[in-house]
């Protein structure tokens, strides 16, 4: 089991690295993100102040190098760039230091520590809407098996997971909020309950794909059990049928649903840039689309290593999740 | 016979329920489309019957697009400025008349030696909203800050007329010899000339005043910039966050000096589009909307619930085409004058109902000395458009192409409106689109751009502002001319000059009307439009009134809460069959 964690973890730390190092020099293939920032009127000697305020005008392995705190810090507005001692400190993710952003002229730690309660409530209310619409739907189908019930279920399922967010936000938009007034017209609101309250109709769009899901899941794994023999046994106890589903098949019924839980956290984070940017959710989607925009770099990195981060987490806490929960798993 | 489980009988039903399914969807459709709800067509909150005017609350307002800067010294467009009128406060403002008004002066100033001196004395009880005092010296320390090189605020030109302030300017002098502080609560400027648009100039952001060691402070710790980022102010709101490209808090000032504001916050929405900011207003998200997208504008404008919410105002700026008058065959003034006359401006006015109205003087509406029955104003009157070809000794149109700059799609649609209307004058047009950047770059510099799209839009409400810097031959440079038609008249130049200096209203306001009638007739600009600005505001949002200089006023606003939904909404009226 530890060899197995540690294998997948150096697995882990090797695919995040790649993907660091990849968007790093693409960032400089996308253009020059001095030039963005200060945008189309600003002098060239602006521009070179800039640069090489950010270090920006180094050599670009230099930098990397630097970003990833194996070099000296050759950011000079960053404290550890002269140290009192006359040094020249590190200031890369090693370090802890995510940089300084471009456009929010404050550490990436702060931009993101701002974003990521807002992302989390969304994802974790979209996380709620899809286990209890897709459990409820799941299980309903299964009892109910072959009926005209089941058969709608199923039909709605499959609508569900064909509808990406960019056609079903709108439509919800316009329906739930513009025509009949019930949820704000996007936004984040202005203190903490009015906040959930604009998450609603976000978070429910963001559930559609994950509940359908979960409902078809649910419904093959629910019929696959109540058809084993413990079930059948319980049955000829004489144990009332609600109490069987509930208390036999369900619980064995669960065991997928934990792994995707696990496999789609991370998507609910990095799949909520599209709904965010709907909704305009200021959570990190957003905040990821803003800094590409203006290639913000310090942020963009930041951010693609905490999605590649949460990725790597998410799926190894699914595997572990999955051997605890059926110790016929054995993990190597 | 051993029976089969049920499920794994192939299900003879299958095939009708996959089908009733179908139907039912289908059903399902046509039903949402028939009962599918109609956009309400008024409010969707009342407010809460106050008559009297309360505390309390969030005012929540969309900027449209970014705030550049909350740095009064950087300001220079009209989200900043708005944002900053809640932030900072000057010596002198306008009230809703645009009559200038005393603010962090305790009244207009001694006026001596001919209009050259000024004496203000400061208020009792002023505050910057860290809780110190404002002093003389403070509003003395702004200016030079922002007439310093170091700064390069866009404000400089407005006050170099203060004696010394280009020495200082361009870093030869220490001090400003014509700012003198007299005392703690006294301030005096001396001016190298008369100039009576010197008061108007105090009246604006530029000269708001800041907190020197909070700017000081942070300046060294964060650079030049960061001033723009925690605003340390006087006015009626202190800042209270800004999240970049998401919202700017302020919060209320309770050691204001004057009546407090009695919302307790405002938020100020960036990035969010015209379509957007309209969707959500009339959702009840959006307490004030200030341009909403054209569909939405139209909406308003025509429905009666909302009549009583909105304003539409004249927008103190002018769009014209601009005319070389350096090169040919703009040198010409008949050539001018003829596409004067040959544009019909109503195509603007069809094209963009209640967003602008026809312009034929360069002042717009709301500015005395505007007369909307100038003997010379420009019209579309073909007949004498084709006289001053004739005039020109074109009678038979241009043998060459004229080259109009344009910036953007928005100035091409314009162009291409009076394409038509030039050709009968027997004159054909090329559009040149260029980035904002190189057309404000090129059409700065003589003998460049022979026509370009252009405008004003006003810094204070004074004449002075269109004519001097568009019109006067001194605002004519090798580069970043100011009057970009290179239009020079002596005869203008003397006009202006002495109105810029003349003490008697009724008399300045004479000379400008002079000057007014001799712009339209020699056609320097053919003038086009002038910009119609729209809000809306919800009915529980009380004491909200476009202000006529400022546009954006949101210091007497009181919200009537909580509000109300209105429980029978008003729809759509259905056809009538």
């Amino acid at each position: 089991m530890m060899r197995f964690i540690a294998q997948r973890a150096a697995w882990g730390v090797l695919i995040v690295m790649s993907v660091v190092t990849l968007v790093f020099f693409l960032i400089f293939v996308a253009g020059d993100p001095a030039v963005t920032i200060l945008g189309p009127q600003a002098r060239a000697e602006q521009i070179a102040d800039f640069k090489a305020k950010k270090g920006l005008d180094r050599p670009v392995p230099e930098q990397f190098m630097s970003y990833l705190g194996l070099m000296p810090c050759i950011r000079k507005d960053s404290p550890k760039y002269l140290r009192d001692d006359g040094a020249r400190g590190f200031c890369g993710i090693l370090q802890g230091d995510l940089g300084e952003s471009y456009s929010h002229h404050e550490s990436v730690a702060n931009v993101i520590g701002h974003r990521l309660p807002r992302t989390l409530l969304l994802a974790s209310l979209a996380v709620v809407f899809e286990l209890l619409i897709g459990l409820t739907a799941g299980i309903v189908a299964a009892l109910r098996r072959n009926r005209w019930s089941d058969t709608a279920i199923m039909f709605a399922t499959f609508v569900g997971i064909s509808l990406p967010t960019y056609v079903t936000g709108p439509i919800a938009l316009l329906l739930f909020a513009f025509l009949l007034g019930w949820f704000p017209f996007g936004g984040y609101g202005i203190d903490p309950l009015d906040h959930v309250y604009h998450a609603l109709l976000p978070a429910l769009i963001l559930a559609i794909a994950g509940a359908a899901t979960y409902a078809r899941v649910m419904r093959g794994e629910l019929i696959e059990t109540l058809r084993h023999d413990h079930v059948r046994t319980a049955r000829a106890k004489g144990m009332p049928m609600s109490q069987v589903v509930i208390k036999h098949a369900i619980r064995n019924a669960l065991l997928p649903i934990a792994t995707l839980i696990g496999l789609s956290l991370p998507f609910l984070v990095g799949g909520a840039i599209i709904t965010e940017k709907i909704f305009a959710w200021p959570g990190l989607g957003l905040l990821t689309i803003e800094s590409i925009e203006s290639l913000d770099a310090p942020v963009i990195m930041a951010v693609v290593l905490m999605f590649g981060i949460a990725v790597q987490v998410g799926n190894l806490l699914a595997d572990i999740a999955v051997a605890a929960l059926d110790p016929r798993i054995r993990l190597a | 016979m051993p029976s089969i489980p049920k499920t794994e009988r192939r299900s003879p039903s299958r095939l009708v329920a996959g089908a009733a399914a179908l139907v039912g969807t289908a059903l399902l459709i046509a039903w949402i489309v028939a009962v599918f709800p109609k956009a309400p067509i008024g409010p969707r909150y009342l407010g809460a019957g106050h008559a009297s005017p309360r505390a309390g609350g969030t005012l929540v307002f969309s900027a449209g697009s970014n705030i550049h800067t909350l740095d009064p010294h950087f300001a220079y467009d009209t989200l900043s400025t708005a944002a900053c009128r809640l932030l900072y406060d000057g010596l002198l403002d306008y009230d809703y008349e645009g009559t200038m008004i005393p603010s962090l002066a305790a009244e207009l100033p001694a006026v001596s030696e001919a209009g050259q001196v000024f004496r203000f004395t400061l208020r009792d009880g002023i505050k910057f909203h860290n809780g110190r005092e404002i002093t003389a010296e403070d509003i003395s320390w702004s200016l030079h800050r922002l007439l310093s090189k170091q700064t390069g605020s866009p404000g400089y030109p407005f006050y170099k007329s203060i004696v010394g302030a280009p020495a200082y300017h361009r870093g030869e002098a220490e001090r400003i010899e014509g700012i003198v502080v007299l005392d703690t609560k006294t301030i005096e400027f001396r001016l190298d000339e008369a100039d009576q648009t010197f008061l108007n100039a105090l009246a604006m952001p530029f000269a708001y005043p800041l907190a020197k060691e909070h700017v000081e402070k942070l300046e060294a710790e964060e650079g030049r910039d960061a001033v723009g980022r925690h605003p340390v102010g006087a006015g009626p709101f202190a800042f209270s966050r800004w999240e970049r490209g998401v919202q700017v808090e302020l919060e209320r000032f309770e050691a204001y000096w004057a009546p407090r504001p009695r919302v307790d916050r405002m938020i100020f929405l960036e990035n969010i589009s015209p379509d957007v900011a309209s969707a959500r207003f009339r959702n009840g998200d959006l307490d004030v909307i200030h341009r909403p997208s054209k569909v939405n504008r139209l909406f308003l404008r025509e429905s009666p619930a909302w009549a009583p919410y909105r304003a539409e105002v004249p927008s103190p700026s002018v769009y014209a085409i601009g005319l070389n008058c350096e090169l040919p065959p703009f040198d010409n003034v008949h050539v001018r004058r003829a596409v004067a006359f040959a544009i019909d401006r109503s195509k603007l006015e069809r094209l963009n109902p209640g967003e602008v109205i026809a312009a034929g003087q360069v002042l717009p509406p709301m500015l005395a000395p505007y007369d909307p029955e100038l003997p010379t104003k420009q019209v579309f009157d073909l007949a004498r458009a084709k006289e001053e070809m004739r005039l020109a000794g074109f009678a038979d149109g241009l043998s060459e192409p004229i080259t109009v700059w344009v910036r953007g799609e928005g100035d091409v649609r314009g162009a291409q409106l009076f394409q038509q209307d030039l050709k009968e004058i027997g004159i054909q047009i090329e559009l040149k689109m260029v980035s904002f950047a190189t057309y404000l770059k090129e059409t700065g510099k003589p003998r460049v751009a022979q026509a370009a799209f252009t405008g004003w839009h006003q810094d204070f409400p004074d004449p002075s502002n269109f004519m001097d810097i568009l019109f006067h031959s001194r605002s004519i440079h090798p580069e970043n001319s100011e009057n970009r038609s290179f239009y020079r008249n002596p005869k203008l130049d003397e006009i202006l000059d002495s109105a810029r200096a003349e003490v008697d209203r009724e008399k300045r306001l004479a000379l400008y009307a002079e000057a007014n009638a001799i712009l339209a007739d020699d056609a320097p600009w053919a003038f086009l439009s002038y910009a119609v600005d729209m809000f809306a505001w919800q009915p529980y949002v009380k004491g909200f009134r476009p202000h006529p200089v400022w546009l954006n006023e949101y210091r007497n606003v009181w919200l009537d809460l909580p509000r109300r939904r209105v429980r029978q909404l008003i729809y759509e009226q259905e056809e009538a069959p």
